[in-house]
């Protein structure tokens, strides 16, 4: 996925590339020093310019000088390094896993959200890097890193990781990976690449990555919801997965929590879920904005206060405690969790004119549904503006997405809202077929594609006092982002 | 007889396993649009082993899946489902099969590797799988988008525009008896000859996405006509405020108007802002 607002700076690439290729074949060691340079250049030139984030391009620099960098850097981390890939969440469960290891005494680097290809770690490293081209001793580093799902395989080519994570599979960006199954099979085949000793850490509740990778003898750790609190009748529509991965047979729940998230069985060959060895055995909401969940790990029970809204962080969490199980932190660890704060954009509380405004990144249909069943899930009226953009240039025009989004058991509950972005015509039609609006709806819906101009409107239509929620794709709302940056709300995507 | 004692039967074909690209959206049109004229739409969901029975249904939907999806009903539809389904659609039935779906109606599919998948025999058409299978490739995403029609959709269909997006590597071929839906202005359709779709009766077979129905309203009136018209000798259909159906279709039209740029000969085929706003006059 392109990094958000990655579109200028490209200039930097260009020329860092340029200089690179004027050397005439260094020696390795010489070679891996010289690509750190240009990228630690392209990087300077990028942060002077102050534009975007760019976090991928001083990494692609460097490799075009040094395509073996990433391993170079990557393998001198002395702890080794976690990846987490998955379709929501891997963004936040780094912070939370990073949070526990920080409070273990280890020094975690994190690559920066949502640069997660070879580039975007490569990046990271050389950051991190001194002139020779070496990462500086350092007994307590550890990589916690967030991998694109449809990157795992050449990542794993690099890194060779001491455990993968894997938050969840669901269909996204279908435009560009072509079909969910091409997907699995890419995640499959990248698994290939993982070292025999790396744990896999999976979601049990998942029933097609609770089956990855099955032939791998690779050592396993399950993370599950047990508290049955949170089920919810029949099989949810944004199900992707209604079918056994190993026979094909019909899946029967037991419960379901969300999308094909549940306690599953096969009809026909009887594979189940696994009985997880991290499991959350009460999850309790406990505020609009946070819940606290009793874990029970191997020879250790903890209370984990999440700080951030909705089931999707529940499970978050348990992903990082199950991670932290994985790579043996002390049990004292996961309570660490408190400490995370909403990534850019994943629930990012801004205050503006006074009011709390919360933005919320969805980019496919069971994070747009989760995220607006967590806004939205106290029974509190929610004053919202709604993005949609597609990538018209990229060509990934599909949003046929948010035919399957919730919004039908959610009607009533929105007083106002403004829908933006290139494709908001597209949500008004969805929300009329929702009978959000039109014949009998509840809900009082404005078209301003204009994010900045939308979300001017989203404010003065919402009273006094009350927040208003921004749930968008990406391109709305790095472009309102920016303008909250200019006016001094928000800091640097990159700064942070 | 008043529209409000009418009331259609909606065969949702494998609601489980073919609604892989919001095909719900699809359902969802035809159950409100019918509602908002007071006509009762009620989805019938027909999932594995569930016959069609010719008589009860009035519209039939299929959607789509992958390729996993499509051997998973394929003998089913072929023997369990097809009897009915091309008795109702001789019967006046309407029918929309989108992508994977329309694929499997024809005579028959042939993947890449292995043997060839039995269709519904419903249109005259054939599908042939020119590159290699997605679940089992193992070249990179480049190479697997190189050999697939994956892009914006632009149809004319009689008078008509539709509009959509189509995602497949497959290549239907329609036999001598069968007739294309539409004539493609941008994208490839049914195999990059010019044709778009199948129509038979009724029925209709597409690769355009989107889901489709919303955001061209007039499809969506079109199949709801067919089935009033096979259950009721009557298919007087009153019109509805179409404003947002009309500017989410004309927002993808001149989307596609922009990004054809210049004076490409694609862009000059695509009809202009005027002649689509006096459309809409027209048409609502």
């Amino acid at each position: 996925m392109a990094p958000l607002g990655s579109g200028p700076g490209g200039g930097a690439e260009g020329s860092a590339i340029a200089r690179g290729r004027c050397v005439a074949r260094p020696a390795a060691a010489g070679r891996r020093a010289l690509a750190v340079t240009v990228g630690k250049a392209a990087r300077g030139t990028i942060r002077r310019l102050g534009r975007g984030s760019g976090s991928a391009l001083p990494g692609r620099a460097a490799l075009a000088v040094d395509a073996r960098l990433l391993a170079a850097l990557a393998a001198e981390i002395s702890r080794g390094a976690v990846l987490v890939t998955g379709t929501n969440g891997k963004g936040t469960t780094c912070r939370m896993l990073a949070g526990m290891m920080r409070a273990s005494g280890l020094r975690p680097l994190l690559n920066r959200e949502g640069s997660n290809q070879p580039a975007g770690l490569a990046s990271t490293l050389l950051a991190h890097a001194t002139a020779s081209g070496r990462l500086p001793a350092d007994g307590q580093a550890i990589g916690v890193f967030e991998v694109d799902e449809g990157s795992l395989g050449e990542i794993l080519e690099q890194v060779k990781p001491v455990a993968a994570v894997f938050t969840n599979i669901f269909r996204g960006q279908m435009d560009r990976y072509l079909e969910l199954d091409y997907l699995v099979r890419r995640l499959e085949r990248g698994l290939l690449g993982l070292p025999a000793d790396a744990t896999l850490v999976l979601n049990a509740d998942d029933p097609r990555l609770a089956y990855l990778g099955a032939e791998l003898t690779n050592p396993r750790v399950w993370y599950g919801l047990d508290d049955l609190g949170h089920r919810r009748s029949g099989v949810d529509h944004t199900s992707d997965f209604p079918r056994c991965p190993r026979c094909a047979g019909e899946l029967r729940y037991g419960s379901v929590f969300y999308a094909h998230l549940g306690h599953w069985e096969c009809g026909g060959c009887g594979l189940a879920r696994p009985a997880p060895q991290v499991r959350a055995v009460q999850a309790d909401v406990t505020g609009p904005g946070s819940s606290r969940l009793a874990v029970a790990a191997p020879g250790t029970e903890a209370v984990l206060e999440v700080p951030l809204p909705g089931l999707y962080n529940v499970y978050n969490a348990l992903a990082a405690a199950a991670a932290a199980t994985a790579c043996q932190l002390p049990s004292g660890a996961l309570t660490a969790v408190d400490q995370v704060t909403g990534g850019c954009l994943r629930m990012e509380q801004v205050s503006v004119d006074g009011r709390d405004v919360y933005l919320a990144l969805a980019k496919n249909c069971s994070g747009f549904t989760e995220v607006l069943r967590a806004v939205l899930g106290d029974g509190q009226p929610g004053h919202l503006m709604l993005g949609l953009n597609d990538r018209a240039r990229q060509q990934e025009p599909d949003i046929s997405w948010i035919w399957d989004v919730d919004f039908e058991s959610l009607r009533g509950l929105v007083p106002s809202a403004v829908l933006s972005g290139n494709r908001a015509s597209d949500l008004a039609v969805r929300l009329k077929y929702a009978r959000w609006s039109g014949r009998g709806g509840q809900t009082d819906v404005a078209v301003e594609p204009d994010p900045v101009r939308a979300f001017r409107l989203a404010m003065s239509r919402a009273p006094e006092g009350q927040p208003v929620w921004v749930v968008s794709t990406d391109l709305v709302l790095g472009e309102l982002r920016e303008w909250l940056r200019r006016r001094g709300h928000v800091g640097k995507i990159w700064a942070r | 007889m008043t529209m409000a004692n009418r009331k259609l039967i909606v065969g949702y074909l494998y609601p489980d396993i073919m609604s892989g690209y919001g095909d719900r959206g699809n359902v969802a049109t035809i159950v409100r649009r019918c509602g908002w004229r007071g006509i009762t739409a009620e989805v019938w969901e027909l999932r594995l082993g569930d016959p069609v029975v010719a008589d009860e249904v009035d519209l039939l939907m299929l959607g789509h899946g992958g390729e996993f999806h499509q051997r998973l009903i394929a003998a089913d539809l072929a023997d369990v489902k097809a009897p009915g389904i091309c008795e109702a659609v001789a019967q006046g039935a309407a029918l929309l099969a989108v992508g994977a779906g329309y694929e499997l109606l024809g005579r028959f599919y042939q993947p890449s590797k292995g043997v060839e998948l039995p269709g519904a025999g419903l249109f005259d058409a054939w599908t042939i799988q020119h590159g290699d299978d997605l679940a089992t490739a193992s070249y990179s995403i480049g190479e697997a988008r190189a050999g697939r029609a994956i892009g914006d959709l632009l149809v004319r269909w009689g008078d008509e525009l539709l509009v959509g997006f189509e995602n497949h590597s497959a290549k239907t071929y329609l036999g001598p008896t069968a007739q294309a839906l539409g004539e493609v202005i941008l994208g490839q359709g049914n195999n990059g000859d010019g044709g778009e779709g199948v129509r038979l009766g009724c029925a209709v077979g597409t690769y355009l996405r989107g889901p489709c129905l919303p955001r061209n309203p007039v499809l969506a009136d079109f199949l709801i006509r067919g089935a009033l018209l096979r259950r009721y000798r009557d298919c007087e259909l009153k019109a509805l405020p179409d404003e947002l159906e009309h500017a989410a279709h004309d927002t993808a039209v001149n989307r596609l108007r922009e990004s054809a740029g210049g004076i490409s000969p694609a862009r000059r085929r695509i009809p202009s802002k005027r002649y689509m706003r006096q459309r809409h006059r027209v048409y609502s």
